[in-house]
C-alpha cells in the first residue's frame, strides 16, 4: 500500500483547520459579492426596468407610502426576497446606479413579511 | 410446507436505490434482484425536473443566462458557456478575445471542481470517507475564486452572458488561482488526489462495471465515461469552440472500460484542465470583456431568424443546446441536450445487469453523473 493516504492524514493532523470559529470570525467577503440589495430612492427615476428585467419577477413597482407621496410621487421598486435569486440583473440595468447588491448575506427569517424590501422603510 | 416456502421464497425481490438514499442524489434505480445479484434495473428518473426547456421559451437571452446555471448545479459556469455561445452564434456576436480567454478559464475551473466532487462521491460511495473531505476541501478553495470573480460561490448567475462576461478579472484573480492550482496539482504530473490512491478503493473499482467501447457508442455515452472504454473523442479536439485550439492538452484514455478506468480518465483530466488554465491565464489579452453594445443588459433586443445547434465538452461529457428563433426578442425553442441522461438510463441499466449489490453505488458515480442535468 501507498503511504501517501498516511502522508496526507498526518499531514492535516498538524495543519491550520480550513474552517474559521464563526461567530467570532468569519472568512471575508469579497467585493462585487451579491448580498442583499441597497435601494436609494433619491437616485431612483421610476423607469421601471428593473422590474422588467428580474428573471424571477420579484420586483414590484409600487407607490410610496401616504405621508412620503408628496416628496416621492412616482413608483417605486418593492423587492421579494424570497423570490429573488441574486442575479444583479436588476443592478447592471439601473441607469442611475440607485439599486447596488451589498455584501450582507444573513437573510434568513422567520417572519415572512420582512423579506418584502419596501421601497421607503 | 417447504416447498410452498421455496416456492414464495425464491430469493428473487425488489430494492429502491435512490431517491431517498444518501448516495443517489435526486433520482431513483429499481433494482430486480436475486441474492446478491442484480437481475435487472430500471431507471426512476423525474424528481428534479424543473421545465427548462419551456421556462427559456418566455425569458430573453440574458435571463434565459442566469437560468442556464440550474441547468447542472455541479458545473454551472460550463452551461452558461453552452447558452452564451449558442445565442452568440444565432446573433453573430463578435466575442472580444479577453472574453474568450476569461470563459475558457473559468470552464476549465468549473470541470476542475466537478472532478473533484465526482472523486469525493465515489470516494464516499465506497466507504473512502477522508478522500470525501479531502476532495470537497479543495473544491472549496475553488468555490472562493467564484464568488471573487462572478459573486457568487455556486451559482454564477449568468456570468458568461450572450456577448462575453458579465465583469471582468478582479485585481489579483490571476495569481490565486494559479495558487489555487498549484494547491490542487502539486506538479504537472501528480494531483493531491493521486497521492490518496489505496488498495481498497482499487479493488472496489476495478473490474466493476465493464463497458465495452461497442456498447459505449451503441448507448450513447460521451466524455470521461467514452474515454474511459478506450475511444478518444473530446469536443475540444474534435470541434474546437472558444479558444481551444490554442492550447496544447492530451485527451487521456484508458482501454478498460471498468469504474476504475473512468475514475483513472477522471484524475488525468484534472490535470489537463490544470494545464488549459496555466495556458490560458499566460497567453490572456487586455481588452474588453464584453462587446460593447450588450455592456449594459438590454430588454428587446431582437434574436435574428434561425436555428442553431451547439455542442461543448462539459465535465460530464457532451453538452448541447439546439436554439430556434423566430426573429423575437425571445427564443422560438431551446432543446438542451444533457450528457447525464443517456449516463443515467441506458448505460446504467446496462451496467447495473449482473452486478451485485454492494457494487451499485461504485458503478453509479464513476459514470459521474448529475440529476439536475438529466431531469432539466
Amino acid at each position: 500500500m501507498k503511504m501517501g493516504v498516511l502522508a496526507e492524514v498526518f499531514g492535516n493532523m498538524f495543519a491550520k483547520p480550513m474552517t474559521v470559529r464563526f461567530p467570532k470570525e468569519a472568512i471575508p467577503i469579497p467585493d462585487g459579492y451579491r448580498g442583499e440589495h441597497e435601494f436609494n430612492i433619491d437616485l431612483c427615476i421610476s423607469c421601471g426596468l428593473c422590474s422588467k428585467i428580474c428573471p424571477n419577477r420579484a420586483i414590484d413597482m409600487v407607490e410610496a407610502p401616504e405621508e412620503y407621496r408628496e416628496k416621492y410621487p412616482k413608483r417605486y421598486p418593492r423587492i421579494d426576497l424570497g423570490k429573488c435569486c441574486f442575479c444583479a440583473l436588476c443592478q447592471d440595468i439601473c441607469p442611475k446606479g440607485a439599486i447596488k447588491m451589498t455584501k450582507n448575506v444573513f437573510l434568513s427569517t422567520f417572519d415572512p413579511k420582512s423579506v418584502i424590501k419596501e421601497p421607503i422603510k | 410446507m417447504i416447498n410452498v416456502f421455496e416456492r414464495l421464497n425464491d430469493g428473487k425481490y425488489t430494492i429502491y436505490f435512490g431517491p431517498a438514499h444518501p448516495g443517489s442524489g435526486n433520482f431513483g434505480v429499481k433494482l430486480e434482484v436475486d441474492g446478491e445479484c442484480v437481475i435487472s434495473a430500471r431507471a426512476d428518473p423525474g424528481f428534479l425536473h424543473r421545465g427548462f426547456e419551456k421556462l427559456m421559451e418566455y425569458r430573453i437571452p440574458i435571463q434565459n443566462a442566469v437560468l442556464s446555471d440550474r441547468i447542472c448545479i455541479l458545473e454551472s459556469l460550463a452551461w452558461n458557456l453552452v447558452h452564451a455561445e449558442a445565442v452568440d452564434e444565432l446573433m453573430g456576436i463578435d466575442v472580444p478575445e479577453r472574453a474568450r480567454y476569461i470563459r475558457v478559464v473559468l470552464a476549465e475551473l468549473s470541470r476542475i471542481q466537478s472532478h473533484l466532487i465526482w472523486f469525493g462521491v465515489i470516494s464516499a460511495g465506497t466507504g473512502f470517507d477522508t478522500g470525501f473531505k479531502i476532495a470537497f476541501g479543495l473544491r472549496d478553495y475553488i468555490l472562493d475564486i467564484f464568488e471573487m470573480v462572478t459573486g457568487g460561490r455556486v451559482y454564477p448567475a449568468g456570468y458568461i452572458c450572450p456577448g462575453g462576461v458579465r465583469r471582468d478579472f478582479p485585481r489579483g484573480a490571476k495569481e490565486r488561482i494559479m495558487r489555487v492550482i498549484s494547491k490542487i496539482c502539486v506538479d504537472e504530473d501528480t494531483t493531491v488526489l493521486e497521492k490518496l490512491e489505496n488498495k481498497v478503493l482499487k479493488d472496489r473499482l476495478e473490474g466493476v462495471g465493464v463497458l465495452s467501447a461497442r456498447e459505449a457508442i451503441k448507448l450513447g455515452a460521451t466524455g470521461p465515461v467514452l474515454r474511459g472504454s478506450g475511444i478518444k473523442a473530446d469536443v475540444r479536439r474534435d470541434d474546437p469552440y472558444e479558444v481551444y485550439e490554442c492550447f496544447e492538452f492530451e485527451i487521456p484514455t484508458m482501454n478498460e472500460g471498468d469504474a476504475y478506468a473512468r475514475y483513472c480518465v477522471g484524475i488525468e483530466e484534472i490535470k489537463e484542465s490544470a494545464k488549459i488554465v496555466r495556458q490560458a491565464l499566460k497567453m490572456m489579452p487586455d481588452g474588453d470583456y464584453i462587446a460593447p453594445q450588450f455592456r449594459k443588459p438590454k430588454l428587446h433586443v431582437k434574436i435574428p431568424e434561425g436555428e442553431v445547434y451547439v455542442r461543448n465538452e462539459v465535465a460530464r461529457g457532451e453538452g448541447c443546446v439546439y436554439m430556434v428563433s423566430d426573429g423575437g426578442d425571445k427564443p422560438y425553442r431551446v432543446k438542451i441536450r444533457g450528457p447525464s441522461f443517456l449516463h443515467m438510463i441506458p448505460v446504467l441499466e446496462h451496467l447495473l445487469c449482473g452486478a451485485e449489490i454492494a457494487d451499485v453505488p461504485a458503478i453509479y458515480w464513476s459514470l459521474n453523473v448529475c440529476p439536475a442535468d438529466m431531469d432539466r
